[in-house]
């Protein structure tokens, strides 16, 4: 398959699942999928693993501020030089998604590196001691939101 | 780290510090006898929150961030950075600074095979050929010294081009230490598969299947062991790797040997790119003006480092300092799905399967504390000689 064939099969993928999905291409090598209904996300990377369509390269997240009061995460399902990306926005209260561990072993690291850094609940992850923060961490400081109160860092070292 | 006794199994902590990398882990093995039966990793002890220090700094200075996220592949992440930027800004470097980009990488790949070579033959206990390659090593430290400069974070990247040029001097001393690398390289491609002893600790050792590397997500040189096509130089080429095509070396058994043998063939195609681009170096200008701000949008790039597919995702909002800035390095993806291959095997392979991925892991001291449940009693053991026991543990299976 070459990128284009690629590219139009995840788009078959996600449009037959849901046909309100929205749908856009940012650049030429990547489909960009806005996830709006937060149960439809993991049938569409079911549908996508069982087509064999990327592997999960990397989860990213991403603070979108307090006004809009949105967090967001992309993932990025990569198959040569394709990208399919999966946007989530959920609100910075409470936030809550559901964990690929059950379709991709390999997205424990990436769920577990988010719910620590953005707060994001992952339901469904087994694993939720923290992978990279100290165990002193202190609770409810999530260091990658914009917000973050990062005194006791900043106390030691003078600067972020 | 505490020790969680369980009914009938030992469990060992292995870690956690090493400096060298952005991943240094903690490794936590339960032990049934002598077989592994659970594995657990703790990152972040050198967690240094570079993603969050990235917000803060302007786009120049992020470059000199970056460039440090890692000791030994220094360059691949400002090469990331750069192409993600200049994807950004809609510029390209020109031709001459790409090829001079791919260049650096690669010798960057070749002193990191190097590396791992000397460290995971010190694993096995192979010290003669860790003296010998880590010796050869210095040759190609030697050349990118004269390069750029320096023996490490080579900052041979600027924003829209690269720093320095490579004239006929620097060529001709570049091509000599390729001469001298490949026919050490040639050397220890028949020492890796044909040493006995060698091949003991390697050959149907820590096998990942194909299908198991697609599934974990292994990615470099761990995933084309297993026979997986995943090579970004090749599936989805960059910057001056669209003209200067590389082959994928691919490997069907999976096991420690496969490992080895990828790396030292990558060595010999390495060595034979930096020919080929020393040969037919575009003219022209070395870099090109960037803007202060950078405009808005969104950039993904993935490179191929030594180690595997590194990811870069960078997000500007218009101003001088970018908004978001993610970084997915290769050992992530591959101490994932190889301490997923340790359970089943001997503890004495431990030492060896973590090397094989070359997390860069195992360079220095750490403690080991085996608890024993059945006599409630406790020792510590260090890293070395937990490498010890690995390999006293293949002498007395040859006797």
């Amino acid at each position: 398959m070459n990128n284009e064939e690629i590219l139009t099969l995840a788009e078959q993928i996600v449009k037959s699942w849901d046909w309100k999905t929205e749908v856009s291409r940012s650049q030429p090598n990547q489909l960009d999928v806005n996830i709006l209904n937060l149960e439809q996300f993991v049938p569409i990377v079911v549908g996508l693993r069982v087509k064999r369509l990327g592997y999960l390269s990397a989860i990213v997240g991403l603070d979108l501020g307090r006004e809009a009061n949105q967090l967001e995460v992309l993932y990025y399902f990569c198959e040569q030089s394709s990208m399919i990306v999966l946007h989530l926005r959920i609100p910075r209260q409470n936030a809550r998604i559901p964990s690929l561990c059950e379709v991709i072993p390999s997205a424990e690291v990436f769920e577990r590196e988010l719910r620590e850094m953005f707060g994001i609940e992952i339901t469904g992850l087994k694993t939720i001691e923290y992978l990279y923060l100290p165990e002193d961490w202190p609770d409810g400081v999530f260091p990658m939101r914009k917000d973050a109160d990062l005194t006791m860092v900043t106390a030691q070292t003078g600067k972020v | 780290m505490e020790n969680k006794i369980t009914s009938e199994s030992f469990t060992i902590p292995m870690g956690p510090q090493h400096p060298a990398l952005k991943e240094p882990g903690h490794f936590q093995f339960t032990v049934d006898g002598e077989i592994v039966t659970r594995a657990y990793v703790r990152l972040g002890y050198a967690h240094r929150g570079i993603e969050k220090a990235a917000e803060s700094r302007n786009w120049v200075q992020d470059l000199y961030l970056l460039e440090r996220v890692c000791g030994i592949c220094s360059h691949i992440h400002s090469f990331a950075y750069c192409l993600a930027v200049e994807q950004l800004a809609h510029v390209e470097a020109p031709p001459r600074a790409q090829a001079i980009r791919v260049l650096v990488a690669e010798l960057e790949r070749i002193h990191s095979h190097f590396l791992w070579m000397g460290v995971s033959a010190h694993e096995a206990g192979f010290d003669t050929l860790f003296m010998y390659s880590w010796r050869d090593r210095e040759t190609v430290m030697d050349i990118l010294e004269g390069l750029t400069g320096n023996r490490v974070n080579y900052s041979a990247n600027i924003l829209g081009g690269v720093k320095f040029d490579v004239d006929d001097v620097q060529a001709a001393s570049i091509r000599k230490g390729l001469d001298f690398l490949e026919e050490r390289t040639n050397h220890y491609l028949q020492v890796l598969g044909k040493d006995a002893m060698f091949l003991q600790r390697t050959r149907g050792i820590g096998v990942m299947t194909r299908a198991q590397a697609e599934v974990l997500g292994a990615v470099g040189p761990t995933a084309r062991a297993s026979n997986v096509m995943r090579d970004m130089r090749v599936t989805a080429p960059y910057s001056a790797y669209r003209q200067f095509s590389i082959r994928m070396m691919l490997d069907s058994r999976g096991d420690l040997e496969a490992r080895f043998q990828v790396r030292v063939q990558e060595l010999l195609e390495s060595i034979r790119l930096i020919r080929q681009i020393l040969d037919n170096l575009p003219q022209g200008e070395l870099s090109v003006h960037l803007p202060r701000r950078i405009p808005a949008g969104e950039a993904a790039v993935r490179l191929e480092a030594p180690r595997g597919e590194v990811f870069y995702y960078i997000k500007s909002n218009g101003t001088d300092k970018p908004e978001r800035l993610k970084v997915r390095t290769p050992t992530i993806c591959n101490l994932n799905s190889v301490i997923r291959l340790a359970v089943g095997h001997q503890l004495a392979d431990v030492p060896m399967i973590l090397a094989g991925i070359d997390p860069c892991f195992s360079c220095n001291d750490r403690m080991v504390t085996l608890a024993d449940e059945r006599d409630g009693s406790e020792r510590l053991m260090t890293w070395s000689e937990l490498r010890q026991h690995g390999i006293d543990f293949y002498k007395q299976a040859a006797k």
